[in-house]
């Protein structure tokens, strides 16, 4: 802990405390992020200060026999601290950044309050709103329904695509609502399989609120977005791709990338055998080699398909 | 020694708040508990130190003198009204958004950023109610090596020096942008003297500082949105009609428009935007026997030669 760091949260601690007669001591740590051991000796440090002259009156008062009695803290003689510093440049900025991303997450209701946030935060402390967030959360609309139906404990149904481009149409209860790496997705609780299940948002489309009630719910668990890599069905395969398909390797979960002899050549554990077909339709001809070969039967199966009907019609 | 340095800077901060002329550092020395029992030598390089620190952390200390005659008689002062955040009025809509804001970055040093942010803003009497938001959980991660260098300059305005994609670039950083999870930096290329847009996952992690805080300009012309708007799909400019399997191809369902083109039994026409070639073929491909392009020619030959070619094998 540095000194630059406590002097700044006691700047604003003190007008903190002033506006929270008998804060809790556990709660003003966590509201400054630190230990309630840093808080005391944070309160042990303004017990020094005050106004220039240090007569006993002068100084800021704390009653730390409350503190030891109740765990509350009173200060007060500190009328002149009133008010907490502007924000910092990196405050500013990360605040922003965050408002952002909270934007991209709720649909068109909420999403007014937070353009006003951003709006009466940059007007207030000159802080310039430059730094975006792009999300791929779908539609607003969807978000919408989402939302309101979580809050209504209601049952939500839509048209589902998976990345397998596999359709399906779950009834389930939403949850929650959340991003990991840029991309958003529902929680939600399916009766019919008796399990939590996740959703990208920007794969569902025609969600309608049910009007039945939703089952009742504990906590979705921590979302994992890694976890079909692990899981225990997942096969390895190495792919090698034509030099101008390098970019795949940021777009894919792949576990390791090397180049060799001008091709590209990715490593990565497949768990769903459709993710792979479409991404083998995908690739085309920027895939030079496949392994295990067979995995990519039922592509050429898919393939060969699909060239019949070109030649029917 | 930290206890006795944070008291002192504390005092100093609150004398120099209080006080409505400028002080002169002999007098600072006399009131500003922590000063007394020091050398002059000491006190010269302590009070710089100490100085400096407030400034660092933001503290608006004001060097000036009270007397026009005698204007080389510096002093010190912190002008309230450029110290305190100014009253902010929020709905309590925007409160929750803003208690929500503080939980969305992974990165620790950021999310320091927001808690301290939270702290003032709950100081000045804003009290976020956590339960309005409960369902939402975004975040934003920042996990390229390069991250953390990149924007501590971007926030401080410091130009920097790294190696891209084997080269070394100069760039003063105007503004940065998190788009599906990959980092972006925009701004001056000093070596080819105009406004370039960097991928953080391809910067060296090693950034070096090449000027002090503050030393340019962000600039007012540039279009930054429009510079954004390159990282997004180009406005679809050419059509395509194709059969869609019924109950397949929602997402590309989601953004075509029904079609009276005459389809086999079991598909519907739709028409559908595309801006580039390449991309809608892939994404065609990726349905399989799903979705057959009628038109135009030259995308349904594309098609047919990807078809061709993954259904011939590479491997086999």
């Amino acid at each position: 802990m540095t000194s630059a760091e406590q002097v700044s949260r006691l700047l604003a601690l003190v007008p903190y405390l002033q506006r929270h007669p008998d804060a809790d001591v556990d709660t003003t740590a966590a509201t400054f992020g630190v230990t309630g051991k840093q808080l005391l000796a944070d309160l042990n440090v303004l017990w020094y200060c005050g106004l220039p002259g240090g007569m006993p009156g002068d100084l800021i008062e704390i009653d730390f026999e409350a503190i030891d009695a109740a765990g509350r803290i009173r200060l007060s003689n500190a009328d002149y601290l009133a008010r907490p510093m502007r924000f910092t440049p990196d405050e500013a900025l990360s605040l922003v950044v965050a408002l952002r991303a909270v934007a991209e997450l709720v649909g068109d209701d909420e999403g007014e309050a937070v353009a006003s946030a951003l709006a009466k935060l940059e007007a207030a402390t000159g802080a310039p709103a430059l730094p975006k967030v792009a999300v791929a959360g779908g539609e607003a609309e969807v978000r919408d329904v989402l939302s309101a139906a979580i809050n209504a404990d209601e049952m939500v149904e839509f048209d589902y695509t998976d990345a397998g481009l596999q359709p399906s149409h779950p009834v389930v209860s939403p949850a929650r609502l959340l991003v990991r790496d840029g991309i958003g997705y529902l929680q939600a609780w399916s009766q019919e399989r008796a399990d939590w299940r996740t959703y990208r948002l920007d794969r569902i489309v025609g969600i309608a609120r049910t009007g039945q009630r939703r089952s009742q719910l504990g906590e979705p668990p921590v979302f994992d977005p890694g976890w079909f890599e692990r899981s225990e069905s997942a096969l390895p395969v190495t792919l090698v791709l034509e030099p101008a398909w390098r970019w795949m390797a940021e777009y894919i979960p792949v576990q390791s990338v090397t180049e060799h002899a001008g091709a590209i050549e990715l490593q990565l554990l497949v768990a769903d055998p459709a993710w792979l077909r479409a991404l083998i339709l995908r690739l085309g001809a920027g895939l030079r080699e496949i392994r295990p070969a067979e995995v990519a039967d039922s592509a050429r199966a898919a393939a060969a398909e699909a060239l019949a009907a070109y030649r029917a019609g | 020694m930290t206890q006795h340095k944070s008291e002192r800077i504390m005092n100093l901060a609150i004398c120099l708040l209080m006080s409505r002329r400028y002080l002169e550092k002999t007098r600072i020395r006399e009131i500003v508990e922590g000063y007394h029992d020091l050398s002059d030598a000491a006190f010269e390089r302590t009070f710089e130190r100490d100085k400096d620190e407030l400034r660092t952390l933001g503290v608006p200390v004001e060097t000036g003198s009270n007397d026009a005659f005698f204007p080389d008689e510096v002093g010190y002062r912190i002008r309230r009204e450029d110290f305190e955040l100014p009253a902010i009025d929020f709905t309590a809509a925007e409160t929750a958004a803003l208690g929500l804001a503080a939980t969305v970055w992974e990165s620790a040093t950021q999310a320091g950023q927001t808690t301290s942010a939270l702290a003032k803003l709950r100081a000045a009497g804003v009290d976020p109610d956590p339960s309005r938001l409960a369902a939402l959980a975004p975040t934003i991660a920042a996990r390229e090596p390069a991250f953390d260098a990149v924007w501590s300059a971007y926030v401080e305005q410091v130009p920097i020096s790294f190696g891209y994609r084997g080269e070394t670039r100069q760039v003063e950083p105007w503004a940065m942008t998190s788009r599906r999870g990959s980092w972006y930096l925009l701004g001056y290329d000093r070596g080819r003297q105009e406004p370039r847009m960097f991928k953080l996952a391809r910067v060296d992690a090693a950034v070096s500082r090449i000027g002090k805080p503050g030393s340019y300009h962000v600039s007012e012309t540039v279009d930054m949105e429009a510079a954004w708007a390159r990282l997004e799909p180009a406005p679809a400019e050419d059509v395509a009609v194709v059969a869609l399997r019924v109950g397949r191809a929602h997402d590309l369902r989601r953004r075509a428009n029904p079609h009276p083109a005459v389809v086999p039994a079991g598909f519907e026409a739709f028409a559908v935007g595309y801006s580039y070639l390449g991309d809608v073929v892939a994404e065609v491909c990726a349905h399989g026997p799903d979705v057959v392009v009628l038109e135009p020619a030259a995308l349904r030959q594309a098609v047919i030669a990807q078809l061709t070619a993954v259904a011939e094998g590479v491997t086999r």
